[in-house]
């Protein structure tokens, strides 16, 4: 009977949530968000803490054995080499990012990945900023390697991210040494497969494809990724996988961009 | 169990969640932290609470990751009462049972969330992909050293051993 409640219950809250899916997240997990905010991004600064200590102590592994006097010093220096290379390379990344596309929008801010969920097709991410810092639905979220996703819902300081391995997850893209245009979707497994390129189309393995700024959502020309293999499907159109170009396994922080605006609303469809 | 120890281990299950969710390794031992405190609960035999402590994870999960608040929590309070029904009815006991069951309730779990995903979203089913598997791995095997360590009697170990030092 409790059983029969609770499954009751949980179809009913799915139903009432189900059309507006497309939209901008339900109004109830925006607060679940602002509230769970500020634990996440504690347990988060924890975790990360933790993983910084534990590279550090291996880095400084190989060091401590030629002296034990020399041990302490080498490691301290390493925790703060490794602090100092992790904020360079972010203001690097941050810099190439921009300059390498002068028509991106401006980025809004970088955030760090709390919480990064891979089960049954979602692929999704929890990152620490929010509403608060200009987050909104529907921001861009990039590396200096590549896309990765965009907000799906955003709390005051935590947001919930849609990845662009998502089974559900598209976006437009272009062939870079072509020209052909396709969508990009995640095949929910970790891998991308280029859609919409016609059997005429010369591209080929290792043809480097980036957004192309068609969707509404994702500005032009951020890398995604490289063409692994390309094979004749048994439609009109190749089919085409595509490596990404941001390992999104081991990501740690994001760059968040300003939320694009519409180029040509005639184009195909993006992220569902 | 009472409500409060409940309470507790899903507040530790969350932070846990969190914890190695934060970190660069994330993808070395993809535990499921909450269907863990699910099967804790169950494993008292109580199947109102282990149902009310699936839908409460899976409610958890569903308002930190998913599309749709109720996917988890639908997957998880059926869990919770099969888990519960397994240890009451049939048998529960040890670590490679406990792990075995764990680790099948982990893919049922992704089986159903997949499903429901897929009628009301209209995504496409991904099923027994190797992140998946990975994951009922870590998560069974976890369970199964959790079972373990929760039955040897440490007590027994420990007057056997000071015994052991006097002779």
């Amino acid at each position: 009977m409790l059983l029969a409640s609770v499954l009751v219950l949980c179809v009913l809250a799915l139903s009432a949530q189900a059309p507006a899916r497309s939209q901008r997240g339900s109004v109830l997990q925006s607060w679940i968000l602002t509230v769970a905010g500020p634990v996440a991004t504690a347990l988060g600064t924890v975790s990360r803490g933790v993983s910084g200590t534990s590279t550090s102590f291996v880095d400084s592994f190989t060091a401590r054995a030629e002296n034990e006097r020399l041990r302490r010093q080498v490691e301290r220096q390493n925790e703060e080499l490794f602090r100092l290379r992790a904020e360079v390379g972010q203001i690097r990344g941050e810099l190439g990012l921009r300059a390498s596309a002068p028509f991106l929008p401006s980025v809004v801010a970088s955030a760090p990945v709390l919480l990064l969920e891979r089960r049954a097709g979602l692929q999704s991410a929890l990152i620490g900023i929010g509403s608060s810092s200009g987050v909104t639905a529907g921001s861009p979220l990039a590396v200096p390697e590549g896309l990765i996703g965009r907000v799906v819902t955003a709390g005051r300081t935590l947001s919930r991210v849609q990845l662009l391995l998502d089974a559900s997850a598209a976006v437009g893209a272009r062939v870079v040494r072509t020209g052909d245009l396709g969508i990009v979707r995640g095949d929910g497994r970790g891998a991308l497969l280029l859609n919409h390129v016609s059997t005429t189309s010369r591209v080929r393995a290792g043809d480097v494809v980036e957004s192309a700024g068609i969707d509404g959502i994702y500005p032009r020309g951020i890398p995604i990724g490289r063409v692994e293999s390309v094979s004749r499907g048994e439609t009109l159109f190749l089919d085409v996988r595509v490596v990404p170009a941001a390992s999104f396994s081991r990501l740690t922080d994001v760059l968040v961009l300003a939320p694009f605006p519409a180029a040509e609303p005639e184009g195909p469809s993006a992220t569902r | 169990m009472k409500l409060g120890r409940i309470a507790l281990l899903l507040a530790g299950a969350t932070a846990l969640e969190f914890f190695f969710g934060g970190s660069k390794y994330r993808g070395v031992w993809p535990v499921d932290w909450l269907l863990v405190a699910t099967a804790i609960v169950a494993r008292s035999g109580g199947f109102g609470r282990a149902v009310l402590t699936g839908a409460a994870a899976g409610f958890l999960e569903d308002a930190l990751t998913e599309t749709l608040l109720g996917l988890n929590a639908f997957a998880k309070a059926g869990i919770g009462y099969v888990l519960a029904f397994v240890s009451v009815r049939v048998i529960f006991g040890g670590a490679f049972a406990v792990g075995g069951v764990i680790a099948l309730c982990c893919l049922a779990n992704d089986a159903i969330v997949a499903v429901l995903r897929s009628l009301l979203l209209g995504a496409p089913v991904v099923l027994g992909s190797p992140e998946a598997l990975w994951r009922a791995v870590a998560t069974g095997t976890t369970a199964g050293v959790l079972e373990a360590a929760w039955s040897f009697p440490w007590r027994e170990w420990r007057e056997r051993r000071r015994a052991g030092r006097l002779r």
